[in-house]
């Protein structure tokens, strides 16, 4: 019998559409690590002691198990658009991962006295708390780390991911209906690093799902971290016939310009970018409309074929602004989640969900985070909108405590995070 | 989200003889506009002209005078607080109304003419340095006061940066000060009183806002940098390291980076701790350089856990009289992440406890040392602690960024003049003084203890309620107020050789 992961990973795969050829190759997309390396922290140790491998997770017996894989037969993701399936998914999600995760059982506890009536009530996890425990529910196959340590304590989080066909899934749904329409044959440029070198990182992961799709003719891994963007393998870019599909980071795409100075890159027609992050401080922050007005003068790609794809380790569903080659001008857009999420704008006085148009912290519910936990309070600040889609504005502004008084950030740096 | 703008102001005001600036820009800081002359590179010559030329007129005041003229207006000014200046000065800084009137009303006993009087005769036994050279055994000297001292002032105390231009003015130095956006309001209403009170002031005073560091004042702050004799500097790491990168040599920096502060307490010998604690953490919503975050509690875990529980009372009751601030979406975030990510560890490990209201007035996290670090927003720290000694320990990973420790049943401080607690550097004590320095921390039965403390690098241990309002007199980060401004000179003659 198909555990639940198993069956959401075939939902999603069904909402990807009319998917030509197989799912990716896991053996070309992503580089096995280490799960639980290099951390000897006390939380992190007693957290660890309490999540041994093979007691917990999903293939575990838990109470509803076989009721719950039976509801999911054959369910359609399209189905979760309606709130009450969703719900009803979301909470036997909710349940199995209390059964199997007592931190989390625990902390909702402590944070909520009374059961949940659904998923807005189940009190969401920060986003930070990546970086102190293995939050899992079941035996993680793989540990995506985030790149950053921004806020956290000075450590970098980690998602430990049960299942990484159901990441597949989850990430494969979503690219593929933004990305990848309307073309028969692409050549993958990436600025992002390949799941060779970077194997912890979740974005890799997905760089390395869209290489191995079918559309993908050859896929060309132009980042090193230490050397920067090829730009020769920008230029060879541009004498394929196929159309090119780019994948970078926002920090990477201004390196790229930055060196190409005032040299033009004819990419062909039909090309395609997928840009995402932020700046995370390594280089002064661009304004978004500018980038891509430099991306489209210096590369030949239309705007409307540069989509934004919002999206966070501690997630395994990713948010995209718009589909390539229709995407509409940047101030009209707002990103769009596949129907597994539901996202809220909660504000940050009180935690109280705000109405569409009003901004507070973007709390996520993410039915792909079924491994690991679903609901996610972030950093970031935006406001949903009434069609279900989300403006993401950033990080919040002021973040660091103002006045004489010490900053965590400048504590750190002071003090070391070896402490 | 957005709090609406209730005041504007002009962050600005300028020596009698500088032009009125034509063209301006604009800032919001906390829930006031702030407008402030453009960049202008004519005027940074203009106004360190000016300020130069005043040095002479403030160099022929006596010094009795000066202490005199500044503790009038001193003391004048907080009666020139109304409830609308109040609430200008609150929206400037996000304090609650209250907390500014308490802030201002505790800073002020700094301000008056008996305070500066006590300050400049604490550092200058003979204040008569100040005025010219003063004979001495084989020798004579002579404090003088550098041509211009720039402050660059910090955010949201306010009060800091008027404290930090009287005792520019008190030894005679012109002053050109940058507030800090959230410090605006009140430093531009002192130099006004400043001006009013007297020609003399009036020319060696100006404030000016900018967006410190930012590029389109890059050139400026080079010109101000270059121009000035020295630059006070109240602010983080990055502005400090930005400015030290940009002044000449020649330049002296006098520099108060953001620091720690810590409570040690005995809640045995002190059952009242728990009040002055959460008094200590709530002052100034927990942004001064002296504000305490991180309390050692003398005890095991389960005392601390009691403790926690009166510390939280003793918070909320505070939060009732001192509301708390208005918290930016950033620092909001940070708290709840910071909750959030406790109540995780709490529930995986058993040995962390995070309480706090259902709003951010407060938060109390119980942990062990290992995990702390300072967030702000009136959050506290509590370690429990088996023994004294082992305090040092626990704070030697902090040590480059420590300031006041504030005691509370431990030792027997208060059988020692409160004044003289601070421990004395040695090596400055001598200068013009002729004091001898005691042994002071000997009498209060702490002395190993407070060695340990200022070998940590500690610069001040005092009892926990006078954490949040040092006395004039007191050392300043570890400098003398007064002495860390001045540049002594010694006359040497042959007859004396």
């Amino acid at each position: 019998m198909p555990t639940i992961l198993e069956e959401l990973a075939e939902t999603f795969r069904e909402w990807g559409g009319d998917v030509p050829g197989e799912s990716a190759d896991p053996a070309n997309s992503t580089v096995p690590n280490d799960a639980v390396e290099g951390r000897d922290d006390a939380v992190f140790r007693k957290a660890r002691a309490v999540l041994q491998p093979g007691t917990l997770g999903f293939s575990a017996p838990v109470a509803d198990h076989a009721a719950l894989c039976e509801s999911m037969a054959g369910r359609a993701a399209a189905a979760l658009a309606d709130d009450s399936a969703f719900d009803a998914l979301a909470m036997r999600i909710h349940a199995a991962q209390r059964a199997a995760n007592p931190i989390l059982r625990r902390f909702w506890d402590a944070s909520r006295g009374d059961p949940p009536a659904d998923w807005r009530d189940i009190p969401p996890v920060p986003a930070t708390a990546f970086r102190d425990i293995p939050i899992v529910s079941g035996t993680p196959e793989v540990v995506f780390r985030t790149s950053g340590t921004t806020g956290g304590g000075g450590r970098r989080g980690e998602h430990h991911v049960v299942s990484l066909d159901l990441y597949r899934a989850a990430a494969r749904a979503n690219y593929y209906r933004h990305l990848m329409s309307g073309a028969a044959q692409l050549r993958m440029l990436s600025l992002i690093p390949s799941p060779h070198n970077a194997p912890d990182s979740s974005l890799s992961t997905m760089a390395g799902c869209i290489a191995a799709e079918p559309e993908v003719t050859s896929a060309v891994w132009a980042f090193r971290p230490e050397d920067g963007a090829d730009i020769d393998a920008v230029r060879n870019a541009a004498a394929t016939e196929h159309p090119v599909l780019v994948l970078t980071t926002a920090f990477a795409l201004v390196h790229l310009l930055d060196a190409l100075g005032d040299e033009r890159i004819q990419l062909p027609a039909g090309s395609r970018m997928m840009e995402t992050g932020g700046f995370k401080g390594r280089a002064a922050e661009v304004d978004r409309a500018t980038l891509y007005g430099r991306a489209e003068h210096a590369l030949n790609i239309p705007r409307s074929c540069i989509i934004n794809e919002y999206g966070m380790t501690e997630l395994l569903s990713q948010a995209y602004d718009g589909v390539a080659g229709t995407a509409p001008p940047l101030p009209s857009r707002v990103h769009r989640f596949p129907p597994w999420v539901r996202t809220r704008a909660l504000d940050p006085a009180t935690l109280a969900p705000l109405p569409p148009g009003e901004p507070g912290l973007l709390a996520h519910f993410d039915l792909a985070n079924a491994g690991s936990v679903c609901h996610i309070l972030t950093e970031d600040f935006g406001h949903t909108t009434r069609d279900g889609g989300v403006r993401v504005l950033g990080r919040a502004k002021g973040a660091t405590p103002r006045g004489c008084s010490l900053a965590a950030e400048s504590f750190l740096r002071a003090t070391g995070p070896a402490r | 989200m957005t709090a609406p703008r209730l005041f504007r102001i002009d962050a600005w005001h300028f020596p009698p003889e500088i032009p009125a600036p034509t063209a301006f820009e604009h800032i919001d800081a906390g829930a006031l506009g702030v407008r402030y002359p453009e960049s202008d590179h004519d005027l940074a010559q203009h106004l360190t002209s000016s300020l130069r030329n005043a040095r002479a007129t403030l160099a022929a005041m006596s010094t009795d005078e000066m202490i005199t003229l500044l503790g009038s207006v001193g003391e004048h000014f907080p009666h020139t607080l109304d409830d609308d200046a109040i609430a200008e000065v609150a929206a400037n800084s996000g304090l609650s109304r209250a907390m500014t009137r308490e802030t201002l009303a505790g800073m002020a006993v700094s301000w008056n003419t008996r305070a500066l009087d006590r300050l400049v005769r604490a550092e200058f036994p003979d204040p008569r340095v100040l005025d010219g050279f003063v004979n001495e055994t084989d020798r004579a000297v002579r404090a003088a006061a550098p041509g211009i001292t720039l402050h660059f002032g910090a955010g949201s105390v306010p009060g800091v940066t008027v404290t930090s231009m009287i005792r520019a003015l008190l030894v005679r130095s012109p002053v050109l000060v940058k507030p800090g956006a959230g410090d605006a309001a009140l430093t531009t209403r002192f130099a006004r009183e400043l001006h009013r009170a007297d020609p003399r002031l009036a020319a060696a005073v100006a404030v000016h806002y900018w967006p410190g560091g930012a590029p389109a004042w890059q050139a400026w702050e080079r010109e101000l940098l270059t121009r000035a004799d020295q630059v006070v500097i109240y602010g983080g790491n990055d502005t400090i390291e930005s400015i030290r990168a940009r002044a000449p040599a020649s330049t002296r920096l006098i520099e108060h980076p953001h620091r720690l502060g810590v409570a040690i307490v005995d809640p045995h010998a002190a059952p009242g701790a728990a009040a002055e604690a959460a008094r200590a953490i709530s002052l100034f919503d927990q942004k001064g350089c002296v504000s305490t975050h991180l309390i050692l509690l003398l005890g095991d875990r389960t005392e601390a856990h009691r403790w926690c529980g009166r510390l939280a009372e003793h918070l909320t009751r505070t939060a009732a009289t001192l509301p708390a601030g208005s918290l930016t979406p950033g620092e909001l975030s940070s708290l709840r992440q910071l909750r959030g990510r406790f109540a995780m560890r709490g529930a995986a490990s058993g040995d962390v406890e995070i309480r706090s209201p259902e709003s951010t007035d407060w938060t109390v996290v119980l942990a062990p040392p290992e995990q702390f670090e300072p967030v702000g927003g009136r959050t506290a720290w509590v370690v429990p602690i088996s023994d004294r000694e082992g305090c040092l320990e626990i704070l030697a990973p902090l040590s480059p960024v420590l300031q006041t420790v504030g005691l509370v049943g431990v030792g027997d401080e208060t059988v020692v003049p409160r004044c003289v607690c601070e421990k004395q550097p040695a090596g400055k004590a001598g200068i013009g003084e002729g004091r001898a320095v005691e042994r002071v921390a000997d009498r209060t039965g702490i002395g190993s203890f407070a060695e340990g403390l200022a070998a940590l690098g500690v610069t001040r241990i005092v009892p926990l309620d006078e954490v949040p309002f040092p006395q004039p007199e007191w050392l300043h980060d570890g400098s003398r107020p007064l002495g860390e401004l001045v540049r002594w000179c010694e006359l040497r003659s042959p007859e004396r050789a």
